[in-house]
């Protein structure tokens, strides 16, 4: 048979990257659909005695545990009555209507159901997202969060990449591990590598639920965020916890003084192959509304680690940026994603990001990688450090805080070193393998893991061991570096063990600065009410964001 | 992110409305005793301003934890830990600021101060799906009323125990468990 004459043209474009991304049409019965699946429950709500006896169409006695939790916990009663009388429209139109104030906003979409929640959203474009994002977003200062990783787990590499994050301006990191039994000391070493950088970052270290919280116990992070919790009953089971269980767990965090935040994201039900062909935006609101519910002071979501199922079908990164308004919508903070890598495309992933960088978040990334893409053991993110200076350039073309900061060679070199010689010095007074100056000078000029000699592994998991075994607290890591003449290290990790005294940061959308002041959507609440209103960049920060070393500089012609 | 300069600004602001507030706020009834005292979000961050209300909890000031305290052993570890007045003040804060499920998270909280890092988390376990059976979770959250007095979270365990007595979330209530 002779061959199809093919177009140049077509032949062309099929070499593109976007080429190589998933594309899938629609597939209600299984769930695979953004937005709007014709199985969502029709919004309604009846409240008797106190209770809400039915809620979307199912009956009190026939909730499954996530509708109980929500519909006890999640949903204002006295709020209710008035909001669902409200069209879907009416409401989406006080979302992006800078005359009805913030507040009015939150109150009424706490008196929402799930299903009416999905529905509001449907509503919205994905300029209206972005507009309803920038209004609603709970803290008036947007951020953003760093991923620090490494292929190998060096914590030579780690504690500088931290410094040099820190550095760069993400006010949290989060590092995880190549290798379980390293945890620990990826977490020393960003304790360490933050505090070099930008005294007050936050880090943490992403593991299973119940070893996060006992390296948080021991001072070593400050904070955990890989807290998941799913839309469906059997998918929240299959991942061995329940809302009342996650709740508890939220309360374990708060009792031992550490920040925290859940997660959750479109497409993990139908990732796990119970959707119930139910859309993943409202099976999404059944996981921020859990979060609520559990008193939980913000979420992680944009889809996280499924993007790649929302990824593929239509009005999938709308229904992404959508599940962020939610979150905020319902007044907690967002970590708003962008945080895994699902395109081959620049021009796709650079999009993707675009709603959340625009309108600001909360944290605009739920980790930005501060590593070459090899590094990142979150199976890459959709930022990666060598797109820095595009990110940069960004911030510049469009006048946007994105949270990052220029910074020069020199001083990113002398933080990295700095950061690298603390650490060489901790591990010398705890008696762990050492670091060799070779090692730290490696560090210090390094991109990536390949740029700096393989460690002894089986010795570096023994020192791990034994961090966990001797009970090495964040107070051991103080008098270490104290002991070696790192004062100011040493004065700036005492500063973040004291934060967990105050309980200050576990407020609402916290962040802490050099001096270890807290602020949080109690003290900076986004007041956004129009244009000149809202967060404006100081003239000092647009300086700072202007001036990217490689610009020419007139003045020198 | 930047670094903001409003610091200063947030602390004269706030002189002035003290200043200006000096009739004590409504009723302080469900502060606890120790603390002597209703904060709102106005007192935030309480670390900042009114670092008379924290102490850790072998009852040193914030100013005691310094460098040289930890150094000659007179703060340690067990000093940097919040205090189930602290928990209650910042359920207070999120309180004032429209959040009561928070403020419900930071009063479990405050009852959980007071158990063990172990037995905190083996409660979390017992609390998974398929873990525990319903006597089990009883005797969980009767233990949590009777030994620690934490009333709020023993309600909240009794909950789970009849939501997954209903659910079939009970160990045995699977074929392979």
């Amino acid at each position: 048979m002779a061959e199809k004459k093919r177009s140049k043209r077509f032949e062309t474009l099929e070499q593109r990257p976007v080429h190589k991304d998933g594309f899938t049409g629609e597939w209600v019965d299984v769930g695979l659909i953004a937005m709007g699946s014709p199985n969502d429950p029709i919004p309604s709500i009846k409240i008797a005695g106190g209770k809400v006896v039915e809620m979307d169409g199912i009956k009190r006695e026939d909730f499954n545990m996530n509708e109980q939790f929500v519909a006890d916990y999640a949903i204002d009663l006295e709020m209710a009555p008035k909001a669902m009388a409200m069209s879907e429209k009416e409401i989406a139109h006080k979302l992006v209507d800078i005359n009805v104030p913030r507040t009015e906003c939150t109150k009424i979409m706490q008196g929402l159901t799930p299903a009416k929640i999905a529905r509001v959203m449907d509503c919205l474009n994905i300029a209206e997202i972005i507009l309803a994002m920038q209004k609603m977003r709970t803290r008036q200062t947007p951020g953003t969060q760093a991923h620090i990783t490494s292929a190998t787990d060096n914590p030579v590499m780690l504690v500088a990449d931290a410094a040099e994050g820190a550095l760069r301006g993400f006010t949290e990191m989060e590092t995880t591990v190549a290798v379980v039994r390293y945890a620990p000391l990826n977490a020393l070493s960003l304790l360490i590598g933050a505090q070099v950088g930008r005294p007050g970052t936050l880090t943490q270290c992403a593991l299973e639920e119940a070893f996060e919280l006992q390296i948080g116990m021991r001072g070593l992070t400050a904070y955990a965020e890989t807290i998941s919790v799913y839309g469906t009953e059997n998918v929240f089971i299959d991942g061995d916890d329940t809302p009342w269980s996650k709740a508890f767990l939220a309360s374990c965090y708060a009792s031992r003084g550490l920040k925290m935040r859940f997660t959750s994201g479109t497409g993990s039900e139908v990732q796990m192959g119970a959707a119930e062909g139910k859309s993943m935006l409202y099976l999404e609101v059944l996981c921020i509304m859990i979060t609520k519910g559990a008193g939980v002071q913000g979420l992680q979501n944009g889809s996280i680690s499924c993007i790649g199922v929302p990824g593929a079908v239509p009005s999938g990164l709308r229904a992404i940026a959508a599940e962020n308004l939610v979150t905020v919508a319902l007044d907690m903070e967002v970590a708003s994603g962008n945080d895994q890598t699902f395109s081959h495309s620049d021009l796709r992933r650079t999009a993707r990001t675009m709603p959340q960088f625009f309108a600001g978040t909360d944290y605009i990334f739920s980790g930005y990688s501060g590593t070459p893409n090899y590094d990142n053991m979150f199976a890459g993110s959709n930022w990666d450090i060598e797109d820095q200076d595009d990110y940069l350039a960004l911030q510049r073309d469009f006048k946007v805080d994105g949270g990052n900061r220029p910074v020069t060679e020199d001083e990113t070199v002398a933080v990295r070193n700095r950061a690298a010689r603390a650490l060489q010095a901790v591990y010398e007074e705890f008696g762990f393998p050492p670091i060799t100056d070779e090692e730290v000078e490696q560090a210090t000029y390094a991109n990536g893991s390949k740029d700096i000699k393989p460690r002894n592994v089986p010795e570096d998991l023994k020192a791990a061991e034994k961090l966990l075994k001797e009970g090495i607290t964040g107070v051991d890591v103080v008098k270490a570096l104290a002991k070696r003449g790192y004062n100011d290290i040493a004065e700036k990790v005492l500063m973040m063990l004291k934060q967990r005294v105050s309980g200050d940061y576990l407020q609402t959308s916290a962040w802490v600065t050099k001096d270890g002041y807290v602020w949080s959507a109690v003290n900076d609440p986004n007041e956004y009410a129009g244009p000149m209103t809202g967060y404006q960049l100081s003239p000092e920060r647009w300086e700072e964001i202007k001036n990217i070393p490689w610009a020419v500089r007139p003045e020198d012609i | 992110m930047a670094e903001l300069n409003e610091q200063l600004i947030a602390e004269m602001v706030r002189q002035v409305l003290k200043g200006m507030a000096s009739a004590p706020a409504a009723s302080g009834a469900s502060a606890p005793a120790s603390s002597g005292g209703k904060v709102t979000a106005k007192d935030y961050p309480l670390g900042t301003n009114r670092k008379d209300m924290i102490k850790t909890p072998t009852g040193k000031t914030l100013d005691d934890l310094t460098l040289d305290a930890v150094m000659k052993d007179s703060a340690t570890f067990k000093d940097f830990s919040i205090t189930p007045q602290a928990l209650e003040l910042q359920a207070q804060v999120a309180e004032s600021a429209g959040r009561r499920q928070i403020a419900m998270n930071m009063r479990r909280a405050a009852e959980l101060t007071a158990i063990p890092d172990e037995r905190v988390l083996e409660m979390y376990n017992a609390l998974r799906p398929h873990r525990s059976t319903f006597d089990e979770l009883i005797a969980i959250a009767d233990e949590l009323q009777n030994k620690y007095n934490a009333k709020t979270c023993a309600a909240h365990v009794r909950e789970a125990a009849d939501v997954y007595k209903r659910r079939k979330l009970l160990r045995g209530d699977r074929p392979e468990s």
